[in-house]
């Protein structure tokens, strides 16, 4: 699930520092179908992820911002196996995903403002992670949840004018051990550039912007461990680019954009990614 | 005594007029920085407007400035302002009276 990103307006697959004011709320649905495919191994195997992934962002003070997120799955793994193709799946809701932000460094000017926060969460294992089927349990990646208690954090910075935007992210999620399975850690540097395409000249009042959206993902994902073994096909390094478009108003916002993966350098057999898209709606109160 | 009424009538009624032709909302004209897109606009909004005696606000985002115009009597002080722009994540950078809007009651 790379392209959940959290609350508010600019980028469409991660965070960005912009403020939530004190007291008031950010609300964000976002529809993800993430397809792996292209597997070199004879399994043949197809990995489809379909989520509709549940944001609320609180402004506990001026600078200090709490997400929580959770998803809600539908996992469907193809393969061939005996002779047959089987279809294995579960669907429900996964882990819940909580942090905190804080804005470290802020210098306004007119029209214009920076931003750097860092942030600090925990993802807990609310999402089932024993489901089975007649072939017996679940392959850990398809498990809605993983079991485990998981702790993620990072910094985000943000630039934004009237024409434009511009927002780098740098986190680190470490995974830990469940059910003697460990998914593999993940770095990932995140940049997005967002540009007002629409209106061309700002009138008076708060007029909609149409932003034009163009983002990159590199993810670093260390190898799975297995009973205490690192499982050679899986991990690996990809780079998405990701284009979209934004309909900002006051008090809500329309997005839609498709991560495509440009570069894939994947351990052993690993699934390769071969799209991600989403969309969604943002809402302010 | 027909015409003493008609005059008392007259500039009772000429008093009332003029009571209400300069009935005063004071509107204040802020300087918001940071303001740079219409989500944002929103929580600069609502803080403003959760002060007591704001009956509107009105934003322009491309000049970064913010009207405020409070009820009749009502007035804002700088600080009260610089507060509720904090609050919605903003810097206050200018705060000043403008000529209060009259109008007819």
């Amino acid at each position: 699930m790379n392209a959940v990103g959290v609350a508010w307006s600019a980028p469409i697959t991660f965070n960005t520092a912009l403020p939530v004011h004190e007291g008031g709320f950010v609300w964000r649905e976002q529809f993800i179908y993430d397809k792996n495919s292209r597997d070199p191994s004879p399994a043949n195997r197809d990995v489809k992820v379909s989520g509709l992934v549940s944001v609320l962002g609180y402004g506990v003070t001026r600078d200090f911002a709490l997400f929580g997120m959770l998803p809600y799955l539908d996992k469907r793994l193809d393969m061939d196996t005996g002779g047959q193709r089987v279809t294995r799946s579960d669907q429900g809701i996964g882990d819940l995903t909580m942090f905190g932000r804080y804005t470290a460094y802020q210098s306004d000017a007119p029209g214009r403002t920076f931003r750097i926060s860092p942030f600090l969460g925990v993802k807990a294992p609310t999402g089932r992670d024993d489901a089975r089927d007649g072939l017996g349990r679940l392959p850990p990646p398809i498990q809605l949840g993983s079991g485990s208690w998981d702790a993620l954090g990072g910094v985000v910075a943000t630039y934004q004018t009237l024409n434009y935007q511009i927002d780098s992210q740098l986190s680190y999620k470490a995974n830990r051990e469940a059910n003697g399975f460990r998914f593999g850690n993940v770095a990932k540097l995140d940049a997005s550039f967002q540009y007002r395409l629409w209106p061309q000249t700002l009138g008076s009042g708060v007029p909609a912007f149409l932003y034009g959206v163009l983002e990159a993902n590199l993810v670093r994902a260390e190898e799975n461990r297995m009973g205490g073994v690192d499982d050679p096909d899986s991990g690996g390094t990809t780079l998405f680019l990701s284009p979209g478009l934004q309909y900002v108003t006051r008090k809500w916002i329309l997005e839609a954009g498709v991560q495509v993966p440009v570069m894939q350098n994947l351990n052993g057999a690993a699934l390769k990614n071969n799209h991600i898209l989403n969309t969604g709606f943002r809402v302010n109160f | 005594m027909k015409s003493i009424w008609r005059r008392t009538i007259l500039v009772l009624s000429l008093l009332l007029m003029s009571a209400s032709a300069f009935a005063a909302q004071q509107v204040y004209k802020l300087r918001v920085d940071g303001l740079a897109c219409p989500f944002c606009a929103y929580g600069v909004e609502k803080k403003l407007n959760a002060i007591k005696g704001v009956r509107e606000v009105g934003v322009d985002i491309a000049s970064g400035i913010v009207n405020v115009t409070m009820a009749e009597g009502a007035g804002l002080d700088e600080a009260t302002a610089k507060q509720a722009v904090k609050d919605a994540g903003f810097t206050l950078r200018g705060f000043e009276p403008i000529q209060p809007a009259t109008r007819t009651k």
